[in-house]
């Protein structure tokens, strides 16, 4: 029987490596809601820029024995950023000669994946500057739960799938929150909303 | 330990190597696009007499939740299907007129996934043998707003997937999942677009 059990192991040994990846987080898309309340504040912003707090996972978050990789240089707060200049330009909101510039940093940064339950947190401290000086100061942070697998070749690609909606949900918090939407000093009631 | 008894190890990890390659054989998935949905072509689309400027944001998501993955795969597929509607003027993904056109176009896929892995474990712990059926529902929301006028519409439709040793759907055709996909992105939206339509609203803006 050992060599048989030791075969059986070897076999779902391999199985099992066959999902330890480590792929970058998915190209940020813009969310739909986070459009409709842009286009409804008649803002334009610039994007300054984002780092991360001390002892916040900025490279690679692991899920499983699987590492989800940051953004274009490899750290999630240039994700974060790169995710808010994708939602301003959707909506016609992006100016990078604009007097408002938006600036962060990364205050959370967790990913995992339980069976059963997989669950996402991100945060951050935005900080908005009008002609250099602080008109908003805020720290936000977006939760995001999905139903997960047992089986890691489910699991893992959700979670990884989910980061990026748990990134749509802080922005959409920023977006709608009323202290953030009086500093920009927004108009709001734009047609095409 | 001696070569004979080294040999007969190695050969015993080699059919167990092989073993798990062919059993990969056994789980082959084929795809089918539902028929209940009748199929629109899109020379039968309807014509719009001045088609309009739009902007088209997509998103496609996963039991209401969003899929970054899934709308980078399928986005430039259904602004394509907007583009060879021809019920527009200009098409763009940003928005360049607060005051212009808006399509919002989401597909949701609503199959249950517990369901769906049950069933998979079944398959997988039988290497195939005890083949299933899985259905994936797709809801397709489209809303057209223009001068503050908002019209929406749904289509629903579905993918069925066998996984292993199951008898095909009665009738339908097989199809690599790549395909299915595509061929029910494409009639969702014409459909959306179709009843959009309907309810006069690309003559907003044009009269």
């Amino acid at each position: 029987m050992r060599p048989v059990a030791r075969c059986f192991a070897l076999a779902l040994a391999m199985l099992a490596l066959t999902a330890c990846v480590s792929p970058p987080a998915a190209r940020y898309q813009p969310a739909i809601d986070n459009t409709n309340i842009l286009l409804r504040q008649g803002i334009r912003l610039g994007v300054g820029k984002f780092s991360a707090a001390v002892g916040v996972s900025n490279h690679s978050l692991a899920v499983r024995g699987s590492q989800l990789t940051g953004g274009s240089d490899g750290t999630f707060s240039t994700y974060l950023h790169d995710a808010l200049v994708t939602e301003l330009q959707t909506s016609g909101r992006y100016d990078t000669s604009s007097q408002l510039l938006l600036s962060g940093v990364l205050t959370r940064n967790e990913l995992s994946s339980g069976i059963g339950t997989g669950t996402a947190a991100v945060g951050a401290e935005f900080s908005l500057t009008r002609n250099n000086e602080v008109c908003f100061k805020k720290t936000l942070l977006a939760e995001h739960k999905w139903d997960s697998s047992f089986i890691g070749a489910v699991a893992i690609p959700a979670a990884f799938s989910n980061y990026p909606t748990t990134v749509q949900k802080l922005l959409g918090e920023l977006f709608a929150d009323p202290d953030f939407i009086a500093a920009v000093g927004a108009s709001t009631g734009s047609p095409g909303s | 330990m001696s070569v004979s008894s080294w040999l007969s190890r190695l050969f015993r990890f080699g059919v167990v190597l092989a073993a798990c390659a062919g059993f990969t054989g056994c789980m082959t998935v084929k795809s089918y696009v539902d028929p209940t949905l009748p199929v629109i072509s899109k020379t039968e689309l309807p014509k719009v007499q001045q088609p309009q400027p739009v902007t088209v944001l997509f998103e496609f998501k996963t039991k209401g939740n969003n899929n970054a993955r899934a709308t980078n795969e399928l986005s430039g597929r259904v602004v394509e299907d907007v583009t060879q509607s021809g019920m527009f003027g200009q098409l763009s993904t940003t928005v360049t007129d607060p005051n212009g056109a808006l399509l919002r176009i989401t597909i949701d896929n609503v199959a249950d996934q517990k369901d769906a892995v049950a069933k998979g474990v079944g398959t997988g712990l039988t290497f195939g043998l005890a083949g299933s059926l899985v259905t994936d529902n797709y809801i397709c929301t489209a809303t057209y707003t223009m001068q503050g006028k908002s019209y929406e519409t749904s289509v629903h439709h579905a993918l069925l997937s066998t996984i292993g040793n199951h008898s095909p759907p009665q009738g339908l055709t097989p199809l690599t999942p790549k395909e299915a996909v595509n061929q029910i992105v494409d009639q969702l939206v014409w459909h959306a677009l179709t009843q959009l339509d309907g309810e006069y609203a690309f003559r907003v803006g044009s009269l």
